[in-house]
């Protein structure tokens, strides 16, 4: 495989010689793949191609689903990740995640966000609300709900849940963000917004975006990476691998031939 | 125009249903109306004075079933107040603490425990836990209070861990799945987030142990050591309501003696609905 995403930005993350299995089943086959600092890599593949389960694989989510099994290495920090010895509470403060479908808990505004900040032990009134609102800030969805802080989450508009839930993410201040879908449930604007924050997230944070919709990927990310099957088939700069994809099968699926 | 047209299944479903409600409603009243007609002779006149007294001298007349009303009192409430931080945390462990593989066989133990005789529970504890205490107190049977209690507490607590764990694996996955994604421990998962979505399940379970407490008539009536007096020593005997009931109508069944367990029932019957009312009301999902 050519690894042709070599940029002037470090390495945060990399996968080496990645498979995982469900029971018998081999759903990522030897993955090697690195994400570099503050950028924005999307994953894209037809369903079931092993992309969200590659992206769980990052903060080990995968744990929390029974009789699943990796092998090879995920490196960072200069870590390897998978390890046992590895404390995966503390990992995930590092690397946090937006999922499909927003989920804001049945809680005002400000407790969402503020939760993530208590579960880690931040007591001092006055610190939280300062991390919220900028957390808020960061999801640019501070001047939308600055007046009503203490309104069920659940009166939000869907496009305004999930900034919420990105909001919630930063609060505990990751470094990486991984999103796993977070616009497909969402309409042509609310989905706008998304890809616009993620772009200004990307100046502070290393985001890893699963996607299905192919604009998305062109217009959000800098790097590309391509699954089928479970295998890493092509992955490179975004606009090279949308305009001259090497490998036959990643220019029919980005030409809408399957998928 | 369109014609609301009811489907024979619907209306059937839904009779049945009314049926059914209706049935159970009923029943429920015609047993206090039952009880409260039976207690008539003991009710009227002057023997209702002497109900609310902590004499029981039927010979006499004297029909006081206050000791008995502490005595369940006595019994239930410290066993229910032992069972359920014990259930809570048997719960907790075993829904979200235990590691993975030792969960499902935790569950099916409480599943199992339900499952056994009161009557077991009962005299395993005449063998094993009374002469213990005897040895413990250095006086008296050791048919006292706290046997009971302790083998009550055993009791009830398979169906409150059995209510909670499902109250808390009611809680949505996402939820969960969020909290592990933003770095909580999977204690700070149960206090900051199973604790507050199952509030009300979890009070009903403490309910519902208390009810199940209260109603217990086999336990206190093996182990308590069923004497008439106001329970002051956790090592003496007590007798409960319920057991009070079974040992009565065992002797007699025409007597005004007898009639005064119809004072019980009615006694018994207001306790569970008062406690009923009073966790509905303190539970009550707040205006939306």
């Amino acid at each position: 495989m050519t690894q042709e995403n070599k940029t002037t930005h470090d390495t945060i993350i990399q996968t080496q010689d990645l498979s995982l299995f469900y029971g018998d089943f081999q759903a990522l086959h030897e993955i090697s793949l690195s994400f570099a600092q503050r950028e924005v890599t999307a994953l894209i593949g037809p369903s079931g191609c092993g992309k969200s389960s590659f992206l769980r694989c990052l903060n080990r989510m995968n744990d929390l689903t029974a009789g699943t099994r990796s092998e090879g290495e995920v490196v960072f920090e200069g870590k390897n990740i998978l390890g046992k010895k590895i404390d995966v509470v503390s990992l995930r403060r590092h690397i946090g995640m937006v999922f499909q479908k927003a989920n804001p808990f049945p809680k005002s505004i400000y407790d969402n966000v503020a939760y993530g900040l208590v579960v880690n032990g931040l007591k001092n009134r006055s610190m939280v609300a300062a991390r919220v609102e900028k957390s808020l800030k960061q999801a640019a969805l501070w001047e939308e709900v600055k007046d009503r802080l203490n309104k069920p989450a659940l009166g939000l508009s869907g496009g305004q849940q999930q900034r919420l839930c990105i909001a919630r993410a930063l609060a505990v201040e990751p470094e990486i963000l991984l999103m796993d879908e977070p616009a497909s449930a969402l309409d042509p604007i609310a989905t706008q917004k998304i890809e616009e924050l993620i772009l200004e997230l990307k100046e502070r944070y290393t985001i890893i975006i699963v996607t299905h919709n192919m604009q998305q990927a062109s217009r959000v990310s800098d790097t590309t990476a391509f699954f089928y099957m479970g295998k890493l088939i092509e992955v490179g700069r975004t606009n090279a691998l949308f305009t001259k994809p090497i490998k036959k099968e990643t220019e029919d699926y980005i030409t809408g031939r399957f998928g | 125009m369109i014609k609301a047209r009811r489907r024979p299944h619907e209306w059937i479903g839904e009779g049945a249903a009314a049926t059914a409600a209706l049935i159970t409603f009923a029943l429920t009243l015609a047993i206090f109306g039952f009880m409260g007609w039976l207690a008539m002779p003991l009710l009227q006149g002057e023997t209702l004075t002497t109900l609310f007294t902590s004499v029981w001298r039927p010979d006499r007349g004297q029909f006081g079933i206050l000791p008995m009303a502490w005595g369940t009192l006595a019994v239930a409430l410290p066993a229910t107040l032992l069972a359920f931080p014990l259930s809570l945390g048997f719960a907790c462990f075993a829904t979200h603490l235990a590691p993975r593989r030792l969960r499902k066989t935790l569950k099916g133990l409480a599943g199992l425990m339900t499952g056994i005789p009161t009557v077991v529970y009962g005299f395993s504890a005449v063998f094993l836990l009374v002469p213990l205490i005897r040895e413990m107190a250095g006086r008296g049977s050791g048919f006292s209070i706290i046997a009971a209690v302790l083998v009550l507490a055993l009791l009830i607590s398979p169906t409150m861990i059995l209510i909670l764990i499902s109250a808390f694996e009611a809680v949505p996955q996402p939820w969960q799945r969020c909290f592990d994604s933003m770095g909580a421990t999977p204690e700070e998962t149960v206090w900051h987030l199973l604790f507050p979505l199952a509030t009300r399940s979890m009070v009903g379970a403490l309910l519902l142990g208390l009810g199940r407490a209260i109603g217990d008539t086999l336990i206190a009536l093996m182990l308590a050591g069923n004497a008439v007096l106001a329970p002051t020593d956790p090592f003496g005997p007590a007798r409960t309501l319920t057991s009070h009931i079974g040992l009565v109508m065992a002797a007699d069944v025409e007597s005004l003696e007898f009639r005064s367990v119809f004072a019980c029932g009615l006694l018994l019957y207001l306790l569970i609905f008062v406690l009923t009312l009073l966790v509905r009301y303190l539970t009550r999902r707040p205006a939306a």
